[in-house]
């Protein structure tokens, strides 16, 4: 499992010029979109005092640092440092970066290097993301029919295809459903779904 | 095991104004519970043994030491200047190290992008050449001529100002700054903070202020430096990793980060490590 793809939402989730935390296994992640679009997935520290960039802000197509300002480009070399405006930043000061792309409609994160395929999520559309208060165990109660590969579990709701990416962070479950069919249609069953999985945490 | 250096300095427990009689106030220091209350008219900490700490009462707040204090409490001569009006501020508790704390309090860069319009301002981030020192006759890190742009720098500014600072870390959780008064150009207006270490990754910071300022009423001026530390809190709950590293580690300081440098290198020298992280990570 060392180098997979984990999903960290949808794209439509992520406008422009925005950043959110992600997580890759045990590493905390700041994920963000430049204001052209450009997708970037770094670890969810600053290389100068260690705030975590996630709670930066994004202009044009860096992200800054919300503690001292400094600027980090989209390849995760700084930029600019505030304190210092005249200097040129050493390359060595880099934002560690992931992998990061979009396919389907959903955010993928792998560490850099690896070369692991992409699940393969094609025909599918993106409906919308939900957190399920429950484990892995009583999700999986709640999918009756549905066969899990890796991380993508593959169902059938009235005949049309549904494919949840499943983002398991212990106590609860982050769910990025897709669908061929009726887009409320499956939407509704989600709601269900998760009742049905909190439920049985409960039972 | 905490180290005997750590054991015998001095950390504020509370505010004397704020002291009453049993059980008093229940909190903690160095990861020990203790109890600051009034008895027979005198305040008192005593620990989870019921031992009695060493107690000095300075600067509005109750100062105590869990082991055999090394020295006197150190001095703030402007505490005693007639004509300032001394400010306790009362508390903010921030989940972090003690040790961060007192670090964030001795950063300039930061004031353009978290104290945003009040202490800083964009385009004017740049930090000039300071100085610093580690003071061996005191032995105290000190921080001088050190310049900043700042948009209001005090209740009483009106505009903004070049402000001139000194920075001065005065004991392992507890700094003292100096900045030039918009009052009276001549003096300074001093700032303090007294962090309470609680244990390793949590504490309760007291700022506390000594000001030339007879007419800002008194709950704007604490509510100005309350708005302060509830800024700084926001990114002191957010560092990575949580304890201050002694060795930079994974992190890269600048010249702007002079004052933080020494700061670590004298708690390292000192061993003064209780909220340090001493392996780089
Ligand atoms: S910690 Fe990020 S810019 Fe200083």
């Amino acid at each position: 499992m060392s180098g997979m793809w984990v999903a960290n939402g949808l794209s439509q989730d992520l406008p422009l010029g925005v950043v959110m935390a992600g997580a890759w296994q045990g590493a905390e992640l700041a994920i963000w979109r430049s204001a052209s679009g450009r997708l970037s997935a770094w670890n969810d520290r600053c290389p100068h005092r260690g705030m975590r960039l996630s709670h930066g802000f994004v202009r044009g197509e860096t992200l800054s640092c919300i503690y001292h300002g400094w600027a980090y480009g989209t390849d995760g070399a700084c930029s600019k440092i505030p304190a210092h405006p005249a200097m040129v930043p050493p390359a060595a000061i880099k934002a560690e970066v992931y992998q990061c792309v979009e396919a389907e409609g959903v955010i993928w994160v792998a560490p850099a290097g690896s070369d692991v395929d992409l699940p393969d999520l094609s025909g599918l559309a993106a409906v919308r993301s939900v957190t399920v208060q429950a484990g892995l165990a009583e999700v999986a109660h709640a999918l009756p029919g549905f066969v899990c590969e890796g991380a993508v579990w593959r169902g059938q709701l009235d005949g049309a295809a549904v494919a949840l990416v499943v983002q398991d962070r212990g106590a609860l479950v982050r769910i990025h459903a897709l669908g061929t069919g009726d887009r409320v249609k499956v939407s509704r069953w989600l709601d269900g779904m998760m009742r049905l999985a909190e439920q049985g945490v409960l039972a | 095991m905490i180290p005997q250096a750590v054991l015998n300095e001095w950390y504020p427990v509370a505010m004397i104004a704020l002291v009453g009689p049993r059980p008093g106030r229940q909190t903690q220091l160095l990861g020990s519970d203790i109890a600051v209350f009034l008895e027979d008219g005198q305040i008192v900490v005593q620990g989870a043994k019921g031992q009695r700490l060493a107690v000095t009462l300075r600067y509005g707040h109750v100062w105590a030491c869990p082991g055999t204090p090394a020295h006197d409490l150190f001095p703030i001569p402007e505490a005693d200047q007639p004509g300032r009006r001394l400010v306790d501020c009362g508390v903010v508790r921030v989940k972090c190290s003690p040790l961060r704390a007192v670090e964030n309090f001795l950063d300039i860069a930061h004031f353009p992008f978290v104290h945003t319009d009040v202490l800083g301002a964009e385009p004017h981030t740049e930090v000039g050449r300071y100085e610093v020192q580690i003071r061996e006759d005191s032995d105290e890190v000190w921080a001088t001529k050190v310049h900043f742009y700042q948009p209001q720098a005090a209740k009483s500014a009106a505009g903004g100002i070049v402000t001139e600072y000194m920075y001065r870390v005065a004991a392992p959780t507890a700094a003292v700054l100096y900045k030039t008064c918009p009052n009276q150009p001549d003096a300074w207006d001093v700032i303090g903070i007294f962090v309470q270490p609680l244990t390793e990754e949590f504490c309760e910071v007291w700022p506390w202020m000594a000001l030339f300022d007879d007419t800002t009423p008194q709950a704007d001026l604490i509510q100005f430096q309350q708005m302060i530390f509830l800024q700084d809190r926001s990114i002191l709950e957010n560092q990575i990793p949580r304890l201050l590293p002694l060795d930079p580690g994974k992190e890269i300081p600048t010249q702007a980060d002079l004052t933080s440098i020494a700061y670590r290198r004298w708690l390292k020298r000192k061993g003064l490590t209780y909220g340090a992280q001493m392996v780089a990570a």
